[in-house]
């Protein structure tokens, strides 16, 4: 049987009124969780999940698909309205995001994330009905050596999300990294910078450190200078994208759409890097690269083009291996075997009419992303509108509030506070935020996929150039390094010239 | 909300049938803790059996999940809660019997907590990658001696089930130092775990039975064997009985319910009877089932006796290998 006659079959499986329905339940909820700062996309998957013991198999799934897509889209609503990033994965989209809402250009960069993760959402899954088998046995080549270099290239990102000064990112960096090293030891299992306190023996809650790092400061700021904007007024979030504008960031989203890809094939890795890589891959090729975290359009647009490339791409381990790339395809494998469905390179075999059907499914769903996006961003663009004096305790209530869901910890409260003062003061003295937050999701990767690497070759560092991804990576390392380099010279020599 | 109109529901009928039942615990919604995060083993039997749970219990119960610290974080909440039956945890063998047993520093202990039923046995699977030359436990165990450290194994992280299983099964196997013999690499999650067998960051894995199934039935694993004394459906491999090390059956990982130690003797048994009913639910059985566990309802009394049988075995292990976490 061909490669079309699966697919005609699989679009035998989902043309019908339920597949529809529940792709577009999916999408609807989970575009509002995603919207709802500490709802995240994993627990909405994970609350969605005993709804599905009682559909069919491609339903069900379907269903949480649909639920998963939309999640990693409506984080981005959030982030770029009131810089507070709904999920993990659209906190690169508050850095330009955001920006835009000031300037009164709210619906033109909702429009523009929306556009930019449904184009990247078809090319994952595009990649994954092609190129499944590929990418699965590439993925596989990944163990903690190449993942070190991996790490070690996205670190380089920070010189791209600095700012004015490199100085300032690394210091703010360098903090983020002190950070992620509280909680439990790797490979010995003891505390480290607990203080005997069981509630700093995980670590601090990501979600807690994000949103006290980008929402709080800016809640803080109002309160510090409660007439600071009173000249300004924030404009309608009226204005809507034009088809010029995104074919100017259609490169830039076919870039991220193809980072996501790789890198949501890779188990472990996860939207949130992908999101980063994409947006300083994108700042670094424009032309007006100065603009970027001032408001550019084609930040936001690289930044979703990102983390939804990786939407797709992650059932490309759950397909062809049986692997979860992150927790959601986790959850999503629990709901394929309770229907008796087990996932790996057999079920192309047993079961091909389901996959075939999921990926038909999947296609139809970022038309329906598409649809449900664009009536959402309709309804939540006004929030934009909202005052201030109403907006922001409004938001802090929010934050209160998710930042709690996340874990059911009074704790984690204290934590976004503490956070958000230091992000305060980081403020006040200039210091960036985005690279404190890169820091703190690479920084243990970093340290973990060393640590293993080690293990593994029993101390020797021969491991870590053991292969030709090994040796990409690093190659690529220095090449950015020595051009970041060269252009702070370069920089430096202007300024004494003027 | 679907479970909340059944508790309802429930709540309505029993009220109507039973009259005149006042002030009997529960009287209002009891919190359960799940220490682990959404998608995971515990997550996946406690979300099921809060199913059948729901219909059985007369107030709602309300599953939260508490994360972090290898299932610490939700135990000390427990540990800490009131002790009135209103918040109870879904426990678990690596939060509750090898964590205890490994780590010094750990904020609480078994006595702190009073065990009301354990539900699911899991049996434990050591498995290869499917290409490799080891083909059975003898292979394993002549590959560690006969060159030190060229073995690995991968677990879920330090403290895990899966961590202390790989160096039970090799001690029990007659390798006299399991950690200076063969590498112990942990990584995050159980999910991790698997793959770095499957990408040869690691030799092998032991780990429970349904972890690994669908990486043996679609051939990308070799089972080398089961802990079970009974044969596990889809694994080829013989169990820990037929190899001659009976010791190795008491090492299976496990689900139960505890509350806070000093809670009331009329609040264990109110859990003893929830549990008796829910898990004889057919719905329940089967989901449980098709993933691989074994049901397997306790009473109070010898759930407690089968998790300090188990610690104290492996706090044996533990001691004797110098694995205990001091700092």
């Amino acid at each position: 049987m061909s490669f079309f006659d699966n697919l005609l079959l699989g679009w035998e499986l989902v043309s019908n009124i339920e597949s529809f329905l529940a792709l577009a339940v999916g999408v609807v909820v989970g575009v509002i969780a995603g919207a709802i700062p500490g709802m995240s996309a994993t627990m909405a998957v994970a609350l969605t999940l005993p709804f599905t013991f009682a559909l069919s198999p491609i339903t069900g799934i379907l269903l949480l698909l649909g639920v998963y897509k939309g999640g990693i889209f409506g984080g981005s609503i959030p982030a770029i309205l009131i810089k507070t990033p709904g999920t993990p994965a659209s906190s690169a989209t508050i850095l330009d995001g955001y920006p835009l809402a000031e300037k009164g250009q709210a619906g033109k960069a909702l429009g523009m994330a929306l556009y930019a993760s449904c184009t990247a959402d078809l090319i994952s899954n595009l990649a994954l009905i092609l190129f499944a088998g590929w990418l699965a046995s590439f993925a596989l080549n990944f163990g903690p050596p190449e993942f070190f270099t991996l790490i070690l290239f996205s670190l380089t990102i920070i010189a791209g999300v600095s700012g004015q000064s490199l100085l300032r990112g690394a210091l703010s960096a360098l903090m983020g990294l002190l950070l992620a090293t509280i909680g439990l030891d790797l490979v010995y299992g003891t505390n480290r910078f607990n203080f005997n306190d069981p509630n700093l023996m995980g670590g601090l809650n990501f979600i807690a450190v994000l949103i006290g790092l980008f929402a709080i400061p800016e809640i803080l700021t109002k309160v510090w200078d409660p007439r600071g904007n009173d000249g300004s007024t924030r404009q309608l979030g009226g204005n809507w994208v034009s088809f010029a504008e995104y074919r100017a960031c259609f490169k830039s989203i076919v870039r991220g759409s193809v980072i996501g890809v790789f890198l949501g094939s890779i188990p472990g890795i996860g939207a949130a890097p992908s999101a980063f890589l994409s947006y300083s891959e994108a700042r670094r090729k424009s032309p007006n690269r100065e603009n970027f975290g001032k408001g550019e359009l084609e930040g936001v647009a690289a930044a979703e083009a990102g983390n939804n490339g990786v939407a797709g791409a992650t059932l490309i381990p759950l397909l062809a291996l049986g692997v979860p790339g992150d927790v959601i395809t986790a959850i999503i494998i629990g709901a394929f075997m309770i229907h008796g469905l087990q996932p790996g390179p057999l079920m192309f075999v047993t079961n091909a009419d389901i996959i075939y059907g999921l990926f038909m499914g999947l296609i139809i769903s970022s038309v329906i992303l598409l649809l449900v996006g664009s009536v959402a961003i309709r309804a939540f663009r006004f929030v934009a509108d909202i005052p201030r004096g109403v907006l922001f305790p409004a938001v802090l209530v929010l934050c209160v509030f998710g930042v709690f869901a996340v874990n059911n910890n009074i704790f984690d409260i204290g934590v976004m506070f503490a956070m958000g003062g230091l992000g305060f003061l980081m403020l006040r003295f200039d210091l960036p935020a985005a690279p404190f937050l890169i820091a703190f999701i690479l920084g243990p990767l970093l340290e973990d996929n060393f640590r293993q690497s080690m293990l593994m070759s029993g101390g020797s560092p021969d491991v870590l150039v053991r292969g030709p991804i090994t040796w990409v990576f690093w190659t690529m390392t220095v090449i950015t390094v020595v051009a970041v380099v060269r252009a702070g010279f370069r920089n430096s020599k202007q300024a004494t010239q003027n | 909300m679907k479970k909340m109109m059944v508790g309802a529901l429930s709540a309505l009928a029993l009220g109507l049938t039973a009259g005149v039942a006042v002030a009997e615990y529960p009287e209002r919604a009891v919190t359960m803790v799940i220490p682990y995060g959404p998608g995971g083993a515990t997550d996946i039997s406690a979300r099921t059996l809060a199913d059948p749970l729901g219909k059985v219990a007369s107030k709602p119960l309300v599953m939260i999940n508490k994360t972090g610290a290898g299932g610490a974080t939700g135990s000390v909440a427990v540990q800490n809660a009131k002790k009135d039956g209103y918040t109870m945890l879904f426990a678990r063998v690596g939060s509750h019997s090898v964590n205890p047993a490994m780590k010094a520093t750990l904020p609480y202990t078994l006595d702190d907590f009073r065990f009301v039923g354990v539900y699911e046995i899991n049996p434990v699977a050591c498995a290869v990658e499917a290409g490799s030359d080891i083909k059975s436990m003898d292979d394993l165990i002549a590959k560690v001696k006969g060159s030190p450290g060229s073995v690995s194994y991968s677990s879920s992280g330090v403290g895990s089930l899966l961590h202390l299983a790989g160096a039970m099964v090799l001690r029990e196997f007659g390798v006299e130092k399991p950690l200076e013999q063969a590498t112990h690499i942990p990584l995050k999650g159980g999910g991790a775990a698997a793959t770095a067998v499957l990408n040869g960051t690691a030799t092998f894995i032991c780990t429970n039975s349904s972890a690994l199934a669908s990486f043996v039935s679609n051939g990308q694993l070799r089972p080398l064997m089961v802990t079970t004394a009974e044969p596990v459906t889809g694994f080829d491999a013989p169990t820990s009985v037929d190899l001659g090390k009976p010791a190795l059956q008491q090492l299976v990982g496990w689900t139960g319910i505890a509350g806070p130690a000093g809670m009331s003797d009329e609040v264990a048994e109110v859990w003893g009877k929830y549990l008796t009913e829910a898990t004889a639910d057919a719905g329940f059985l089967e989901k449980m089932q098709a993933r691989g566990s074994v049901i397997r309802l306790m009473d109070p009394k010898e759930s407690q006796d089968f998790i300090n049988g188990q610690y104290k075995i492996f706090r044996a292990l533990v001691d004797e290998l110098g694995m205990r976490i001091e700092g």
